[in-house]
């Protein structure tokens, strides 16, 4: 066992060097090549190393970028799977970045953010202390399937997790459905109240009750499936959170200021992201934070001031005006981005970029589940259009179908000169790029106007 | 000018943006100065079928079949086979196509009873067909080169009664083996193609409207639009297709 580890080891931090020294950060092929030589290298790793597992369908980059923060604050040695790498592969080559070559960890903590299918094997074998599930989605039906099958692999990955606590958001009736089938203890968090005044009207993820098939009713919704459900057959509800959000005290563009209630008691945060989905991913990392038993106003302090970067939000300066990029994945993202656009007060260009390669999903399809038809109230406040990126072409079409005039559009081939259009004019810039859109993007960006490496 | 679109379960058969073919046709129409006024019909609800001139049924999750099933067989689908008789234009995509046949033949021998509107039947399979595809519309369809998505595991095959859509030219089709996609019978079209299929298809697009229109006032002919960008989307599909 112990030869096995340390040649798998030495065998993966080798292969990481190697890539770096040309100019590559991945971290699946160094991964794999460990995995190969010792199978069950990453429970000999993760043995003495407590985790926490973030996982769901939306909200897992986020999530982890907030906990991580807390533990930045709390002075306590932890690594994460920073680039995104969140497969198995990647999550062990991490886990063998941060040990010993014997297989000793150099860090007491991991924060590890899972893909929903691969969590069932990555928590077998890490046995995490806490397993955070953000949400489940519709998300790239090529890869997943039914949303009912990604909620299964998350369950068996909890039901793999016999040590862990489980933060569960108790607005997703689909998440929320773990707790009944399962021994663990479980800390369920939400939003008591609606988030936008005017949302953009989507197609429900699950509209259907998970237990008995009987349409759900609610009381109220914060977006997508999201909100106060109730199943007037079976009696199925939304579970009461131990942490919530009973008010919104105030949005801006950058910024989101709360009132919760945590274990009974009041206070107010703000959270240094925009966008109702943020307010999700602030308090399910407060769950996590409770679980863990930090103190509260420290992980106030990492909400209020955490950056996430990496494509979420991340912001580049180009001279006089600047440019975010909002990483889209499935369509609740997506009309969570028009949500966030339609707040704006100034004057914006909006970035389309479509990629199908497979990380984005190599079904374009789901385009036309976003309302983008919201994108004709904002004539006035979106002026122009761009469109890129491999499937440009759909994009287009799709936009020019939601009632967008065409001479609005302007469609770019490729990057450089995308760019360059968007550097000319003056107007602040949202980028919306799927996954490998956003990685070829953010590149190029980064070299244009600064930024890291996305291995950094 | 009206024409009355029904979406049938827009509920439950909302998978992989096949809606998109509703806000396509509706747009379509409008461009050309005709109303269209589209009715969702969920589970659950009821209307007079006869009033409608075009019907549409998207692809769905299996999750909510048992509740659509019950639906279907409380009544609709005796309705749904004389607007097919009656000459009505239905698009049928994926899951909705499957459902106008006879059955679905699970892989583990289960059966369940469709429609029955169209002479087919679909068998369920482990392999996955997945995938960019393109098939060639029959002439008696229209003749148009369609480009989408396919993604389904149950393989379709066609009895006598019904003709296919087209023929495959990259892709699974059907059920991979005959090279048949589709299937076509009075102004029933079914397909397996997502993407959806009409926006980018403007030529197979227009080829329904005109069905439905030429029923409901007859001699009435479709004026050109620009499609500059639909044909761009479409172009690049072919052409990538055709390099493979």
């Amino acid at each position: 066992m112990k030869i096995k580890v340390i040649l798998a080891v030495t065998a993966c931090k080798l292969t990481i060097k190697l890539l770096r020294l040309i100019g590559r950060g991945g971290t699946a092929i160094p991964g794999k090549i460990a995995i190969r030589i010792c199978p069950d290298l990453l429970s000999y790793l993760a043995k003495d190393v407590n985790c926490i597992v973030v996982t769901g369908t939306n909200g897992k980059t986020t999530s982890s970028r907030i906990i991580e923060e807390i533990y930045v604050r709390n002075g306590a040695s932890y690594f994460a799977n920073r680039s995104g790498a969140n497969l198995i592969n990647g999550i062990t080559a991490i886990f063998i970045e941060n040990s010993t070559l014997t297989g000793r960890p150099k860090k007491q903590n991991a924060v590890i953010e899972c893909d929903e299918a691969a969590s069932k094997e990555v928590c077998r074998l890490i046995d995490p202390a806490v397993v955070l599930v953000t949400n489940v989605f519709r998300d790239q039906l090529d890869r997943y399937g039914e949303v009912s099958w990604t909620l299964q692999n998350i369950l068996i990955g909890i039901k793999n997790s016999p040590n862990a606590v489980v933060c569960l958001n108790a607005d997703c009736s689909l998440t929320a459905s773990i707790a009944s089938q399962i021994p663990n203890k479980v800390i369920f968090y939400g939003v008591d109240v609606p988030i936008y005044k005017d949302p953009v009207s989507e197609v429900s993820d699950a509209p259907y009750c998970i237990k008995c098939k009987h349409e759900y009713e609610y009381s109220y919704r914060t977006f997508g499936h999201l909100g106060g459900f109730y199943c007037p057959d079976c009696g199925y509800k939304r579970p009461e959170p131990q942490i919530s959000v009973t008010d919104i005290l105030k949005s801006s563009v950058s910024s989101t200021k709360v009132r919760v209630r945590v274990f009974g008691e009041d206070d107010v945060i703000t959270i240094n992201l925009p966008g109702g989905y943020n307010i999700y991913n602030a308090v399910g990392a407060l769950a996590v934070s409770e679980a863990v038993g930090f103190a509260r106003n420290v992980t106030k302090d990492a909400i209020a001031g955490f950056s996430c970067g990496f494509g979420r939000m991340e912001q580049f300066d180009m001279g006089s005006h600047s440019a975010r990029i909002i990483l889209v994945k499935n369509p609740a993202g997506c009309n969570q981005v028009l949500n966030y656009l339609s707040g704006l007060s100034e004057k914006t260009i909006f970035v389309c970029c479509l990629n199908d390669n497979s990380a984005d999903g190599k079904d374009v399809s789901w385009i036309w589940d976003v309302n983008f038809e919201k994108l004709e109230d904002m004539d006035e406040l979106i002026p122009e259009i761009y469109v890129s990126g491999i499937r440009s072409g759909d994009m287009a079409v799709r936009l020019k179908y939601a009632g967008i005039n065409e001479a609005k559009l302007k469609v770019f081939d490729d990057y450089d000169a995308l760019i360059r259009a968007m550097t000319k004019q003056s107007l602040p810039v949202i980028i919306m790029p799927t996954y490998t859109a956003m990685m070829d993007l953010r590149a190029k960006m980064s070299s244009a106007f600064g930024g890291k490496e996305f291995w950094e | 000018m009206k024409l009355n679109i029904c979406h049938l379960y827009p509920d439950v058969l909302n998978l992989y943006g096949d809606t998109g073919n509703i806000i396509c046709m509706k747009k379509r129409l409008e461009w050309r100065g005709i109303d269209a006024d589209v009715t969702l019909l969920p589970i659950g609800a009821n209307a007079d079928f006869t009033r409608f001139d075009l019907f549409f049924i998207g692809g769905g999750q299996d999750f909510e079949q048992e509740v659509l099933l019950a639906d279907l067989h409380s009544g609709k689908d005796r309705e749904i086979l004389a607007a097919v008789n009656d000459e009505k234009v239905f698009l049928c995509i994926c899951g909705g196509y499957q459902m106008m046949g006879q059955y679905y033949l699970t892989h583990t021998g289960a059966q369940c009873d469709y429609i029955g509107a169209l002479d087919l039947h679909t068998v369920g399979s482990d392999v996955r067909m997945i995938g960019n595809y393109m098939f060639g519309c029959s002439e008696q369809s229209g003749g148009a080169t369609v480009v989408g998505f396919e993604n389904h595991s149950g393989k379709t095959y066609l009895g006598n009664a019904v003709s296919p859509l087209g023929t495959v030219i990259q892709g699974f089709g059907n059920n991979g083996e005959d090279g048949t996609e589709g299937a076509r019978y009075k102004n029933v079209f079914g397909a397996y193609c997502h993407g959806p299929m009409l926006p980018k298809n403007p030529e197979f697009a227009d080829y329904i409207l005109q069905r439905a229109l030429s029923r409901r006032f007859p001699g009435y002919e479709l004026s050109p639009l620009d499609d500059s960008l639909e044909t761009k989307a479409h172009s690049y599909m072919v052409n990538r297709m055709e390099k493979q």
